[in-house]
């Protein structure tokens, strides 16, 4: 069996296409998120993951009138705000919401997780970032951002110093005792007394960890210094690579990292980045492909915006017919190199950004996509996929109620939640 | 007779409530931190009309009384204590007017996390959430952040004062009809209408623009509750709602007055800020039953010296476990809660005298005809704006003040009969 889960963020989804329904406004509802949710648990799924980031992009004709104008990544609101309604609403389904180690003072990162894990009953995660763009530093008082290498440096203690807060309450010592008066043990309590080059706090965290103890962490990172800091932290991790080859190469990484670290492996879930084009035809969806394909080739301002909002850099500013340009940027690294690697005999940038890179793609009808599923991931060696796609009510029932129950019939995902954390399922297997 | 404002304080935060538990504390004390309480509170505060309920908070287990925090967890006084925010839009969900306040803190929060925050849950609560502006009194939260100790008072305030400062200006950020979500012409947001915020202060810095949209009230309602003149004059410039402790009509009516006049010197209209005054209504069906519980509150009230002691402890950062019970107390200094150790901290007074003293607040003890009666006089002396009932978050209580005392009120025209508005603020601005 592999895993699922669901990588969106809150912000406007679809709301101009055929299918977008009244996505241009109800975007902002909890109602949505809390639909979604439960037809993700009524499939399987482990999780849904809300991407996040604190600025509005202006890398892009250095100017934020693109972004805004097509509500790409702007407006974006706080994903933590929808996490409690959606553990009230569900009663399995794992719920992360993205956190920057660079910006979230430990304290409240650690007091509003446990918050989280409480009311959910210990379903809850946190997806940690650094956060790559300039702006993000300005936005909170910093003339720029940090070198990239050493923002994870700080991301490794902030989750020690969280940690250490989380282990301030020893398990047990909320007694709640009728017959002797005691509510809390003192004896269980102790300050976390952390100290490290970034980060101080004293503790202990004014509650006790909720059911999972340390809410589970994910991570994201593909760089080097990213991959390292997902190894040793985190529970699942999210992976962006071209193909089924690379995905077994990722995985074996992290298994490496892991081990390295002193960690079991397989308390690491790597899910991958993953689109899907499902039709009740293999022919219909190969065509349906063929068409996003050609509108994808055809707009080539829109792959020069997502290189610029990875980069920071401006990729209005270069000459598309000149040779692919080198970029050196402190944002988000691997990303950029994932863009910008020449592949099928590219050589001007507008070579590449007529051929944007894709994440893996499975194409069919809902029985081909899960053959397809099952073997590369029986290549992969573990352990799953993240849905990455449009967001509306007709794509999410195509996964739910379409891919999942043809995966279902061929064992390849639960069917049913064996335990009652994120942590215990994401661990089932 | 012209209608004020109710709101309902949850003092000790999303602790447990009842502990140990009383005769109507009700069952499920393990499960303390279970949102249902604070979801049928507001709907049951809902029905009776109130603006809002407002949730206090602190970041840190307090240590002072005894140099220790033994007697706080044991007792469950203040710790544990859950994030408040999360439950704003557990409790919204489940209602559908009334006004929701979390406690926030100007010295932890950066500015734009707490901007960002705001905005997102202002959408999400449909325009009814609002933040309560504190400074954190105590040295542990700082040690909490990474600092040494807590700043300087008044110092604070001026933190304060600059924080709100960078978050208007963030807020400021996106006009009010930028968003056109125009499906035709493809154009989400206008670029001519949102702006960076560009905010360099003494303590903050921060560029913008936000990367929200506004909510329906584009700016949350702000409470306040600080009495020191730092605080008061903070909240004449920047609140929509403050709340107060004050001993006696006389002494609400100069507060309502010295708010009039700070924020008619900060250049705001004294109507836009509505000052709830706290209170402790015991509502019975007969007045003898009633001044009965009161009395036997007040009797286990001054049996218990150490859960006054710890309170004044917490409150003040001072360790009320050293001085002689029966000694003079020395005046008190404090860089903590000034104005609320002020009011207890008498110099002269025995420590034993103080524990023994009734607290603050008009008397409002009898039937809920009685002090509806009551009520709507005191308001009249004050001139405006309404209460604050801070008293026990257990249902029983619940059900005395917004089906007993509630009713009485309305049917006396004190209270509003429905909400005319949309938005929190507006509700709160419609008298």
């Amino acid at each position: 069996m592999f895993h699922l889960g669901w990588f969106l963020s809150y912000d406007v989804h679809a709301w101009r296409d055929t299918w977008a329904g009244r996505g241009a406004t109800e975007w902002v509802s909890p109602d949505f998120y809390i639909d979604m949710s439960r037809a993700l648990e009524r499939a399987g799924f482990d999780y849904l993951m809300f991407e996040d980031g604190s600025f509005v992009p202006d890398s892009y004709g250095s100017s934020p009138d693109w972004f805004l104008r097509h509500a790409s990544a702007v407006p974006k609101h706080d994903p933590l705000t929808l996490l409690a309604t959606l553990a009230r609403a569900t009663s399995h389904i794992g719920l992360i919401a993205t956190m920057t180690t660079t910006f979230y003072p430990p304290f409240i990162a650690a007091r509003l997780m446990a918050t989280l894990d409480h009311l959910s009953g210990g379903r809850v995660g946190a997806n940690l970032v650094t956060s790559h763009n300039i702006r993000t530093a300005q936005n909170y008082g910093l003339p720029g951002q940090i070198e990239h290498d050493q923002r994870y440096a700080i991301a490794a203690e902030w989750v020690e110093a969280v940690t250490a807060l989380w282990a301030s309450w020893q398990p047990g010592a909320v007694r709640a005792d009728l017959a002797s008066g005691v509510f809390t043990d003192p004896a269980l309590v102790a300050p976390a007394d952390f100290r490290g080059a970034h980060f101080a706090t004293r503790g202990p965290l004014n509650i006790p960890a909720g059911p999972q103890r340390r809410p589970v962490i994910c991570q994201a990172g593909g760089s080097p210094a990213g991959r390292d800091f997902g190894a040793r932290y985190a529970d699942t991790i999210l992976a962006q690579v071209g193909s089924v080859e690379q995905m077994r190469d990722y995985r074996s990484d992290i298994s490496a990292r892991a081990a390295a670290h002193g960690r079991d492996p397989a308390e690491v879930k790597v899910l991958f980045l993953t689109s899907f084009v499902l039709a009740d035809t293999d022919e219909r969806a190969q065509q349906m492909y063929r068409a996003q394909v050609a509108a994808t080739e055809a707009n080539i301002e829109a792959n020069l915006v997502a290189m610029s909002y990875a980069s920071g850099r401006d990729f209005a500013a270069f000459d598309l017919d000149a040779p692919i340009p080198t970029v050196a940027t402190n944002a988000a690294r691997a990303t950029t190199e994932h863009h910008l690697q020449a592949r099928d005999g590219a050589v001007t940038l507008r070579d590449i950004a007529e051929k944007p890179p894709h994440t893996v793609r499975f194409i069919g009808s809902p029985d081909t996509v899960a053959a397809q599923l099952d073997e590369a991931m029986q290549h992969a060696g573990g352990d799953g996929f993240l849905v990455q796609g449009p967001v509306s009510r007709r794509a999410i029932a195509e996964i739910a109620d379409g891919l999942a129950p043809a995966l279902r019939r061929r064992g390849l995902i639960r069917d049913r939640y064996a335990h009652a954390t994120l942590r215990e399922n994401l661990r089932d297997f | 007779m012209s209608m004020f404002h109710l709101g309902w304080f949850v003092g000790r935060g999303l602790s447990p409530q009842s502990w140990p538990p009383g005769p109507f504390a009700g069952a499920g004390q393990a499960a303390w931190w279970d949102p249902q309480l604070y979801i049928d509170l507001a709907a049951s505060l809902e029905r009776a009309g109130f603006d809002y309920v407002m949730i206090e908070d602190g970041m840190f287990v307090p240590d002072v009384f005894g140099g220790t925090s033994e007697y706080y967890l044991a007792q469950a006084h203040l710790v544990p204590k859950m994030d408040p925010i999360p439950y704003l839009p557990l409790i919204t969900r489940e209602t559908a007017h009334i006004g929701v306040i979390a406690t926030v803190t100007t010295s932890f929060y950066p500015p734009f996390l707490a901007a960002r925050l705001a905005t997102s849950l202002d959408h999400i609560t449909g325009g009814r959430v609002g933040f309560n502006l504190v400074t954190s009194h105590n040295d542990r939260t700082a040690q909490n952040f990474g600092q040494p100790a807590q700043l300087e008072h008044d110092r604070r305030y001026a933190m304060a004062a600059e924080w709100m400062e960078a978050v208007n200006a963030l807020w400021a950020g996106w006009d009010a009809d930028a968003v056109l979500a125009d499906e035709d012409s493809g154009v989400y947001v206008d670029p001519a209408k949102v702006r960076p915020a560009d905010f360099a202060g003494e303590f903050f810095r921060t560029r913008g623009p936000l990367n929200t949209m506004p909510g329906p009230q584009r700016r949350p309602v702000i409470c306040q509750a600080g009495g020191s003149p730092a605080g008061r004059a903070f909240g004449a410039a920047h609140a929509d709602t403050i709340i107060a402790q004050s001993a006696s009509a006389e002494a609400m009516r100069q507060y309502r007055d010295e708010i009039t006049d700070l924020a008619l010197a900060a250049g705001r209209d004294p109507k836009s800020i509505k000052i709830l005054f706290s209170v402790s209504p015991v509502v019975d069906a007969s007045a003898a039953a009633a001044a009965e519980r009161a009395e036997a509150a007040r009797a286990a009230r001054r049996a218990d010296i150490e859960r006054t002691l710890a309170s004044m402890s917490y409150v003040s950062g001072i360790d009320f476990s050293r001085f002689d019970l029966d000694q003079p107390l020395p005046p008190i200094r404090t860089n903590a809660a000034q104005a609320s150790t002020a009011a207890f901290a008498v110099a002269g007074m025995t420590l034993r005298e103080i524990t023994q003293r009734d607290p603050a607040g008009p008397a409002l003890v009898g039937t809920p005809d009685d002090v509806a009666v009551a009520m709507g006089e005191i308001m009249a002396y004050v001139g405006g704006d309404g209460f604050l009932i801070n008293g026990p978050v257990e249902r029983r209580y619940i059900a005395e003040i917004s089906d007993g005392l509630g009713r009485a009120l309305r049917r006396r025209g004190l209270v509003r009969d429905g909400y005319e508005h949309g938005t929190f603020r507006e509700n709160l601005l419609a008298f």
